[in-house]
């Protein structure tokens, strides 16, 4: 624990720290995740798909030693695969074999009264912990010495499911009607909730968390990015891809490449053995960064526009690095 | 402190950034750990957890600049002198070079040098040298490096002399002296009449740097109040504006407010869709879905553990809007457009349609376009012709009639003026056995309906409900209780 502390001390030393993990930040995530730390509150992430929200919270868990509890969120999900389920089959399993006992169980019983509070035993114990069945979020609750919770997605679940989380993200417990309030340990989970904007997370959510909107990053933040995922790259021909993805960007366009997908160009300019960017080569290898045969489409006739912008821009404006 | 804060998300909410109790107590608690001492990391701070939403950010960003922005001025006013300073002895190249030099860590010490070059000029005969402690409380925050404190006291004053009651521009010389007032002037004027009267070479060095500081404040306070009638009575006027223009008819707003009804309409129908989008599903309360509890409950031996009660999933509304462009309705197409297109962007499943003789679909111009295109160009494509709504009727059943089910609710917006041709009420009656809704909104009041070459009472035999709608106001009404119907 101690080392979280030290770790969560300052918004730069947690800024290092992600960077020693190859996550490189800007200071608003960095702030994100000093406050969540400090304040005991959930961050939501919005922003575009490919920008590293899913990856902040493995970096973060990575970081701080801690177990990662994931939960996928898709329409449908419920409580039952969520919170918490009874165990029914062994529940049914101990009835039958309880059935044979039955009698001896009874055996000696004054009267009907006595019976039923002798059945009563059983039936509290039919739904105790040991018929538990956790999922994630009661899983992460607990976690001993806490963890990180991420709710990946959080947008393609129903608004039932939101509802059902706001008691976790507010209190840290959850309510289980046959036992009680099951609530965190010592230290409560660093909850992340990822988001892509397919439609409006309710208020009452966001209310109850920290909201950092992570956007496509500026050229510099991209290179160190690069640098860091790539590192094998020569810096002259990250600076033109990073060039020319900045500008793909700016382009009308129905999938608007991601950091994810720089990457990946990146390793495969790299395997392709590139010194330089050349239109040629970039119309080979556009279907990494497109994702649509329409997009691939309207950029085809800008492609030679572009490489001899990127290739040309010899560190001018923005691109500047001391 | 904490008033501070509570007045800048005074000021947040007036520029539109829903803000609710719990999260001012969220932002005390951050304000608490990270403090005043950092500009960039408080604004970090504060936009983790007072705006909520992309649009909220960037707001946020502004009003915060606005707000917290008197250190910068702070800065520059003395920058600004040392700069003057630095050409007169040195040049200005030196000067800058030597800046730049100097880097971020020594500016503090770069002012004060300032500070005192400054000094010699005015009054050669004091000379650097030590200056008395001031005593008043202002003339101490005054004499502080940072101006941090004394931005809080300002704020502080401000609240002690009301000034969100500003109302009108003329008033800010008024608050100007008031906040002064507060900040403890009186005590500061007395000091510097006392120090100058002193023998004492460092006290009198002291009452004119108080002096000149004095004057900076004022200049400080004036920007202030500037800005605070700003953020304050500018919101405030506005909101009265909003409210006018929901009730204004649609024909009569001005062309300088299109933009504001732009927004208003877009919000509305961001409402609309977030109330009524989801897709729910409506429990039958206490009705238990036999078949399927059996067949759930098969492989627990036929004991039946796991209840399955009956419930109904209700979709979605499926939306096909067909909107006049013609001349006739020229002044309230723009509007009607606007929604469709504000809709469009709310509601997975609407589908447009314009025409003013010929009919065509537009959802996909709407998709690809910005609002003002995409409305300049549906404008420019299909508001030619003369009205003809038999003809555009007939190209609705060609292009799309199939897919009008019983789920699919029509909205039609025109006036029904069909230049004496032949109405077609018989595809209308079409839609009007097919799909669940047809609703009819015309922009003419009511009375003007079957006057002329106007339709309206024939078309009304086959549409569910036909309404007035010719301001914002109705438009909200209307399409409210048609979703709610719908869902």
């Amino acid at each position: 624990m101690a080392d979280i502390e030290q770790l969560a001390a300052s918004v730069d030393s947690l800024k290092d720290s992600f960077e020693a993990h190859r996550y490189i930040c800007s200071n608003q995530i960095a702030t994100a995740v000093y406050l969540a730390f400090h304040l005991r509150k959930p961050v939501l992430i919005e922003g575009p798909p490919g920008v590293g929200k899913t990856e902040l919270a493995k970096t973060t868990a990575e970081m701080f030693a801690l177990p990662l509890i994931r939960l996928q969120c898709y329409e449908g999900l419920d409580e039952a695969k969520a919170i918490y389920e009874w165990k029914y089959g062994k529940q049914l399993l101990y009835t039958q074999v309880l059935k044979e006992t039955l009698d001896e169980v009874l055996q000696g019983a004054q009267g009907f009264a006595e019976s039923v509070t002798r059945l009563h035993e059983f039936g509290d114990i039919f739904f105790s912990e040991e018929f538990l069945e956790p999922r994630p979020l009661l899983k992460a609750l607990r976690e001993e010495d806490g963890c990180v919770l991420l709710l990946d997605e959080v947008d393609k679940s129903d608004h039932e499911f939101e509802s059902l989380l706001l008691e976790i993200l507010s209190d840290f417990q959850v309510s289980i009607p046959e036992i009680g309030t099951v609530k965190a340990h010592r230290e409560p989970p660093i909850v992340f909730l990822t988001s892509n904007n397919t439609r409006e997370i309710s208020d009452a959510l966001k209310r109850r968390c920290l909201h950092l909107y992570i956007p496509f990053p500026d050229a510099d933040l991209e290179q160190r990015i690069i640098h860091a995922r790539v590192p094998d790259i020569p810096p002259e021909l990250r600076r033109q891809l990073v060039a020319f993805i900045q500008d793909l960007r700016d382009l009308d366009l129905k999938k608007v490449p991601a950091i994810s997908e720089t990457i990946d160009w990146a390793r495969t300019l790299l395997l392709l053995h590139t010194e330089s960017l050349d239109p040629e080569l970039v119309r080979d290898t556009l279907n990494v960064i497109l994702k649509f045969q329409e997009d691939i489409e309207n950029v085809d006739a800008e492609i030679a526009t572009l490489t001899n912008k990127a290739v040309r821009a010899d560190g001018i404006g923005p691109k500047v690095r001391p | 402190m904490d008033r501070t804060l509570t007045h800048f998300i005074a000021a947040l909410r007036n520029a539109e950034v829903r803000i609710s109790p719990a999260e001012t107590l969220d932002a005390m608690n951050a304000v608490e750990l990270v403090g005043y001492r950092d500009r960039a990391f408080l604004k970090d701070s504060l936009a983790l957890v007072l705006p909520k939403t992309a649009d909220e950010k960037e707001t946020f960003d502004t009003t915060f600049d606005q707000f917290f922005s008197f250190e910068d001025v702070a800065g520059q006013s003395v920058a600004v002198e040392g700069d003057g300073d630095g050409e007169d002895g040195e040049g200005g190249g030196e000067g800058q070079g030597e800046d730049l030099g100097g880097g971020k860590g020594s500016g503090a010490k770069g002012k004060k040098s300032k500070f005192g070059a400054i000094e010699e000029e005015e009054e050669e005969d004091l000379g650097p040298g030590a200056m008395a402690d001031p005593r008043s409380a202002l003339g101490r925050l005054l004499m502080q490096e940072g101006t941090t404190e004394l931005t809080v006291r300002m704020a502080e004053a401000a609240k002690e002399a009301d000034l969100t009651e500003i109302q009108v521009f003329t008033q800010k010389g008024l608050y100007t002296r008031k906040v002064m007032d507060a900040m403890g002037l009186a005590d500061l004027v007395a000091e510097i009449g006392e120090l100058r009267a002193s023998p004492h070479i460092p006290e009198r060095r002291l009452a004119q740097e108080l002096k000149r500081r004095r004057d900076w404040l004022r200049e400080l306070v004036r920007d202030y109040v500037e800005r605070q009638f700003l953020l304050h009575a500018d919101a405030t006027g506005r909101r009265l504006r909003e409210d006018l223009l929901q009730k204004v008819k649609l024909s009569n707003v001005e062309h300088r407010n299109f933009r504001l009804i732009q927004e208003i309409v877009l919000r509305m129908a961001k409402k609309l869709a977030a109330l009524h989008s989801r897709r729910r599903k409506v429990f039958k309360r206490g009705q238990l879905h036999v078949s399927r509890t059996l067949r759930h409950n098969m492989s627990y031996d036929g004991s039946i553990f796991d209840l399955h009660w009956k419930s109904v999933k209700v979709d979605r509304p499926k939306v096909f809007a067909i909107c006049d462009v013609s001349g006739s309705v020229a002044a309230y197409a723009r509007f009607m457009l606007m929604f469709l297109y504000s809709l469009e962007e709310v509601m997975p499943k609407v589908r447009s349609f314009a025409f003013s003789s010929d009919l065509a679909e537009v959802t996909e111009l709407f998709e690809r376009n910005k609002i003002e295109d995409a409305i300049a160009k549906t404008l420019r494509d299909y508001s030619g012709g003369s009205t003809d709504y038999g003809q555009a009727f007939q190209d609705f059943r060609k292009l799309c009639m199939d897919e009008v089910d019983n789920r699919t609710t029509i909205i039609i917006l025109g006036d029904a003026r069909n230049n004496y041709g032949d109405p077609r009420t018989d595809i209308v009656k079409e839609m009007y056995d097919r799909s669940k809704r047809v609703i009819w909104l015309n922009p003419e009041s009511r009375n003007t309906w079957n006057v002329g070459d106007a339709e309206m009472r024939k078309y009304s035999a086959y549409v569910h409900q036909a309404q007035e709608c010719n301001s914002l106001m109705h438009l909200n009404r209307i399409v409210g209780n048609l979703l709610r119907s719908v869902a």
